[in-house]
């Protein structure tokens, strides 16, 4: 929601409206400070390691809400913008520098430059066209990566990847990398915020609603899907990069298109076109396959049920219930 | 070499099995059924859970469980959704796959099984030279056999004709007084015991696995997408094409074959969105 307008007399809709959305920023602002304590909160350094996955996953859901939620693209491939930067910044960290800033910067490069040359092609199309060429051109990346033994290690990926420095110091696994990750995420959801409320972002809701029309009234739609694209994927390749930290290697099977299955499927369960669902829906999701995979056989039936219910009944998500609820919290009508 | 080809070829004639109904459910009804493969899955395991009582029975006993199965999966969740967009079909049934996946592995475990051939196909025959099994070849004509019939049944009967109105023009056909939601139900039903029976055909050759289904759905969607979405020869053409790019070459030189394959794909999506026969269509 765009910052409201500096007006004195404000009517009591809007002046509710406004204390809502002063709310929403403490709400916000609040779980940011939380995600940033939790190291100084006792975790135990087994939930540390899970929590940094899950918020690792939080920026990849992102990634892919800004196109499914933001633009109405459905990609089946996104599982391309996250694994190929696995191995960009994997094999950057291992033969020339473990700098975290530059095996970001050369992850996110490398993600934009796929991407670009993916979306010159891909952007033509929408709705399931749209997901099965995203899913053929992840394949093909994916067959790449088992194939080119000598460049990416084959089945095996990349073992033995350095920890990331920051400014010449070696961050320790842990805490240190979860602390990373989480300001990481902040910075993130920020800089994606400020996307998807600039005219930019507003212009992609329209192309989201209606692309022909939005075209006929002058959109360039085809630019417009390639700039998102190309931000997504960037935005996948810094989950990519602190996942292949966070791993110390990079494996074929993040490429594979059950992953981006997964990660769609993570993004619409969180609650599209919210960017915050999206973390929700990872954090849940990384903690409960977790905790339940060794107890209970029947998740990955769970999951595929939660999806089926999710899509059929309510396709906003679980940030779409929360944010009813808050709603009610914070009326606009008294 | 040649007898990658004739791997292939056997390959093929199952992968056209199941990508027939794919492709037929598509043309009909535009719904995207990712969930086609596990009920190719489901058709393998029925099969070896059968075979003990009702010996090669089994192999028609299984499609018929299926059958329902497919139908109640059909109405429960994707006629709710067919004022959505198509996406949704895709979205719910890549869940469905999921779900049934999950409830394969959880019922019967993640080993691999692999059954004997019956008694009468066991042994191998020599062609050029090559030892080759007589079920391979068996199990390879009899899908052809069935994916003929149901090119006679599509072409020459009045349901396939109606089948064919709805797939050129599914409103117009609607107002010719053709009970489109009533065919649609019931094609899935028939496209899913096709799949479930290239899934028990192929247990003695294939092995059955959970993820047997993951596997199969892919490269029906490639040959699918070769031959058109929607336009059956091309899609049976398509599989065939598919089949023998993986089985060629083997090795490495497969494992290329196939990050060509899928280039391949992507450029026909775009440059021939209709097929390479230009009959099909994507969008």
């Amino acid at each position: 929601m765009a910052a409201s307008p500096e007006v004195e007399n404000l009517t009591p809709e809007a002046s509710r409206a406004r204390s809502r959305e002063v709310a929403t920023r403490v709400l916000l602002a609040g779980s940011a400070l939380l995600v940033l304590a939790v190291p100084f909160l006792g975790a135990s350094p087994f939930f540390i390691t899970l929590l940094t996955e899950a918020l690792i996953f939080g920026i990849w859901a992102m990634s892919l809400d800004l196109l499914v939620g933001y633009t109405g693209l459905v990609s089946f491939g996104h599982a391309a913008s996250f694994g190929f930067a696995t191995y960009a910044a994997g094999i950057f960290a291992m033969n020339i520098s473990a700098d975290f800033f530059l095996s970001t910067i050369v992850a996110i490069l490398a993600a934009a430059a796929v991407a670009f040359l993916t979306g010159l092609v891909v952007t033509r199309l929408s709705g399931i066209a749209f997901a099965i060429l995203t899913l053929c051109i992840c394949q093909v990346l994916f067959q790449i990566s088992v194939v080119w033994r000598s460049f990416t290690g084959g089945l095996d990926g990349l073992i033995g990847v350095p920890l990331p420095t920051l400014f010449g110091r070696e961050v320790e696994p842990g805490e240190e990398l979860y602390l990373l990750t989480a300001a990481t995420l902040i910075v993130c959801y920020l800089l994606l915020r400020r996307v998807v409320e600039s005219p930019f972002g507003k212009t992609l809701l329209a192309i989201r609603a209606n692309e022909d029309r939005a075209a006929a009234i002058g959109i360039d739609v085809r630019r417009h899907k390639l700039v998102i694209l190309v931000i997504s994927w960037m935005t996948g390749g810094v989950a990519g990069t602190l996942f292949v930290f966070l791993k110390a290697g990079a494996n074929p099977m993040s490429l594979y298109w059950i992953e981006s299955g997964n990660i769609l499927a993570i993004t619409i369960l969180g609650g599209i076109g919210t960017l915050f669902g999206p973390i929700i829906g990872a954090i849940g999701f990384i903690f409960i396959r977790d905790q339940v995979t060794t107890m209970y056989r029947a998740w990955q039936f769970s999951f595929g049920l939660a999806f089926v219910l999710a899509v059929l009944f309510m396709p906003s998500g679980i940030a779409g219930i929360a944010e009813r609820i808050w709603r009610r919290l914070w009326p606009a009508r008294s | 070499m040649f007898v990658n080809s004739l791997n292939g070829i056997i390959y093929g004639s199952f992968l056209a099995l199941t990508s027939l109904g794919l492709s037929l459910v598509f043309g009909l009804g535009r719904v995207v059924n990712f969930a086609h493969g596990v009920l190719y899955a489901l058709g393998g395991y029925f099969f070896i859970i059968f075979l003990p009582s009702l010996g090669w029975g089994a192999m028609v006993f299984a499609p018929l469980v299926v059958v329902p199965l497919a139908i109640a999966m059909e109405w429960l969740t994707i006629a709710p959704i067919r004022n959505r967009d198509e996406i949704y079909t895709l979205l719910v049934t890549f869940g469905l796959s999921f779900m049934i996946t999950g409830a394969i592995e959880y019922l019967w475990g993640t080993e691999t099984t692999l059954i004997k051939p019956p008694v009468i196909f066991q042994g191998t025959v020599d062609i050029l030279g090559n030892q080759f099994p007589v079920y391979r070849l068996f199990a390879s004509a009899l899908s052809l056999v069935v994916t003929g019939l149901v090119f006679v049944f599509i072409q020459y009967t009045p349901v396939g004709l109606k089948i064919r109105a709805i797939t050129d023009d599914s409103e117009m056909a609607e107002a010719l007084g053709i009970n489109t939601r009533w065919l649609l139900t019931s094609i899935f039903g028939g496209a899913a015991g096709f799949a479930a029976f290239a899934g028990a055909l192929g247990a003695p050759i294939f092995s059955v696995e959970p993820e047997m289904g993951m596997g199969i759905i892919i490269d029906s969607f490639l040959a699918v997408i070769l031959g058109g979405l929607g336009h059956l020869p091309g899609t049976a053409v398509g599989a065939f094409i598919v089949a023998l790019a993986k089985s060629i070459g083997g090795g490495y030189i497969a494992e290329w074959a196939i990050a060509v394959l899928f280039l391949v794909v992507a450029a026909i999506m775009v440059l021939r969105p209709r097929g390479v026969f230009g009959r099909g269509r994507i969008a």
